[in-house]
């Protein structure tokens, strides 16, 4: 248990490293406006650190050869590595890197304590399923808008711009309205703003359909416990899928043998295809006694 | 094989991290803005690209509108620099006004309006009206307005008023480095070559800063001491000695 909360802790780590940078980021940038030095690292603006920019100048960039208002290049290039990081590994940002991901998920961790197992089970499937695909919808809105108008439009709504430039006067009310909500709204539901409105989590999302690193469930030694189901922070359904697919999933592994299945080799992400699942059930029948007492993590 | 957190924390060390600093070698990685606006389909700087970051300096250069004329029709200090007034800046020097019930403020929409007008080129928009009664006054005495563009806008003028009633007394001193009688006052605008030319001699910059002076010299003082880390506002003071 204690080796399996150690392998937890690995993402957490780099979640609050990430926070903490694009923090500083953001303080630098809010330094060099006043004409003081930055501390540690350089003042880029956050549009030039989040790999979002990149992808809403796209069009503009094949078809004039350059970024639109507000974008910079290192925007573009983080874009690139995000895709490439997200076509082996599927949305790793997301579930990893992602600041504001990580502002909702320390946010959901007080909205379970107080609701505990209702916590992110509070809307019913058949309004909840429908409304992932908004973020799709969303993303094909700004992008088409950014296209036509050349201008930056996304950051009049956009919570992470608001929270991390909460002093700067280009944040709009709409986005700090945006922010109220989604933080409000972490408290009932985990990542709200991932699950239903990210328009850059829906493309990255895309990727899990093809992604070369792929997550693998082992029907036969799968002992159906659904501790997969209930850790993951966006409710698919892996216990009854062979290989997840969802384009939900955020890459977080918490649903893995590495941290919540108690199974050994029953869940897990893996970029070849097992031979002989019966080798492994054999394999694995002395640590299944052993491990299954551990349980989840959350 | 099977993948795990280590693997996940390691490909985000190569990919992300060695990625920016590849990126950063081949010059890909840029976080200042490319200030270049996006051109038409004819090949032209589209208006709607014109930018509150953009200099007049750089609206000269890729609109081909003369900083002079902007700064004449918007009732700028003559002494403007075009190279560091940046067309954003114009909020800080006009004051807000009402038309038709809404706030209106002086800034990058209206420079687009204006250069529009100036240079025949459409652009239409969605929050400028009404132009400074000066700016129209400038567009008719040097023939830039058709007849139908001169009725509408001789029909949509306000006074232009400044936030600092001194603002155009203060022309009369030293536009950046201001030489007092205590010393020199530099600012965030000041150029490293505006600083020489103030006075302060190359000596008294490698003391002060512990650099040798920049090559290039039109970088403003300020981003040359912040990209050393340094504090502007302690190396500033001490030119001021």
């Amino acid at each position: 248990m204690a080796k399996k909360q150690k392998k937890h802790l690995i993402r957490l780590v780099v979640q609050i490293f990430f926070l903490a940078l694009i923090i500083l980021i953001s303080v630098n940038h809010f330094r060099s406006e006043q004409g003081l030095a930055p501390l540690l690292i350089g003042a880029p603006s956050l549009h030039a650190v989040c790999p979002f920019g990149g992808v809403i100048t796209i069009y503009t960039y094949f078809t004039e050869g350059a970024f639109i208002q507000k974008i910079h290049q290192s925007a573009f290039t983080l874009m690139w590595l995000v895709l490439g990081l997200t076509l082996l590994f599927g949305p790793v940002f997301c579930g990893w890197v992602c600041p504001f991901g990580t502002v909702q998920e320390f946010i959901g961790k007080i909205g379970r304590k107080i609701f505990k197992k209702r916590y992110n089970n509070f809307i019913p499937s058949v309004i909840d399923k429908p409304l992932r695909y908004l973020r799709y919808v969303i993303l094909a809105l700004v992008v088409v808008n950014t296209a036509i108008s050349g201008k930056l439009l996304f950051s009049n709504f956009d919570p992470y711009y608001a929270l991390f430039n909460i002093w700067s006067s280009e944040v709009t009310r709409l986005s700090l309205l945006v922010l109220g909500l989604t933080l409000i709204g972490s408290l009932f539901v985990e990542r709200p703003w991932c699950k239903y409105l990210c328009p850059l989590g829906a493309l990255l999302g895309i990727f899990n359909l093809f992604r070369i690193v792929k997550l693998k469930r082992n029907e036969n030694i799968c002992i159906n416990c659904k501790v997969c189901d209930r850790v993951c922070p966006m409710n698919i359904d892996i216990s009854t899928s062979k290989t997840i697919t969802d384009h939900q999933c955020i890459s977080c592994l918490l649903c893995t043998d590495e941290i919540a299945c108690p199974v050994s080799n029953s869940l897990n992400f893996s970029v070849l295809e097992r031979k002989n699942p019966k080798e492994d059930l054999k394999k694995d029948s002395g640590d299944k006694i052993e491990e299954s007492d551990s349980g989840g993590v959350k | 094989m099977k993948i795990k957190s280590i693997h996940i924390l390691l490909a985000i060390i190569i990919i992300i991290g060695g990625g920016i600093l590849l990126a950063s070698e081949l010059d890909l990685y840029n976080t200042d803005r490319v200030k270049s606006p996006r051109k038409t389909a004819e090949g032209f700087y589209d208006i709607y690209d014109i930018r509150g970051s953009h200099t007049l300096e750089e609206i000269e250069k890729y609109y081909h509108l003369p900083a002079s004329s902007a700064i004449d029709a918007f009732g700028l200090r003559p002494d403007t620099i075009p190279a560091l007034f940046q067309l954003k800046d114009m909020k800080e020097i006009f004051k807000p006004v009402e038309l038709e019930g809404e706030g209106y403020v002086v800034e990058t929409d209206t420079v687009k309006v204006f250069t529009s007008l100036y240079l025949k080129i459409p652009y239409v928009s969605d929050e400028t009206f009404y132009l400074p009664e000066k700016t129209v006054n400038y567009l008719i005495e040097n023939d830039k307005l058709t007849g139908e563009e001169k009725e509408y806008w001789q029909g949509h003028t306000f006074k232009l008023e400044y936030l600092d009633s001194e603002y155009l007394a203060a022309s009369e001193f030293s536009r950046i480095v201001v030489e007092e009688a205590e010393g020199f006052k530099v600012t965030g605008k000041t150029t490293v070559k505006e600083l020489l030319d103030g006075g302060i001699t190359e000596e008294k910059f490698e003391e002060v800063t512990g650099f040798k002076v920049p090559e290039d010299k039109s970088v403003l003082v300020r981003d040359f001491v912040i990209d050393k880390g340094l504090e502007f506002g302690e190396v500033k003071d001490k030119f001021a000695e």
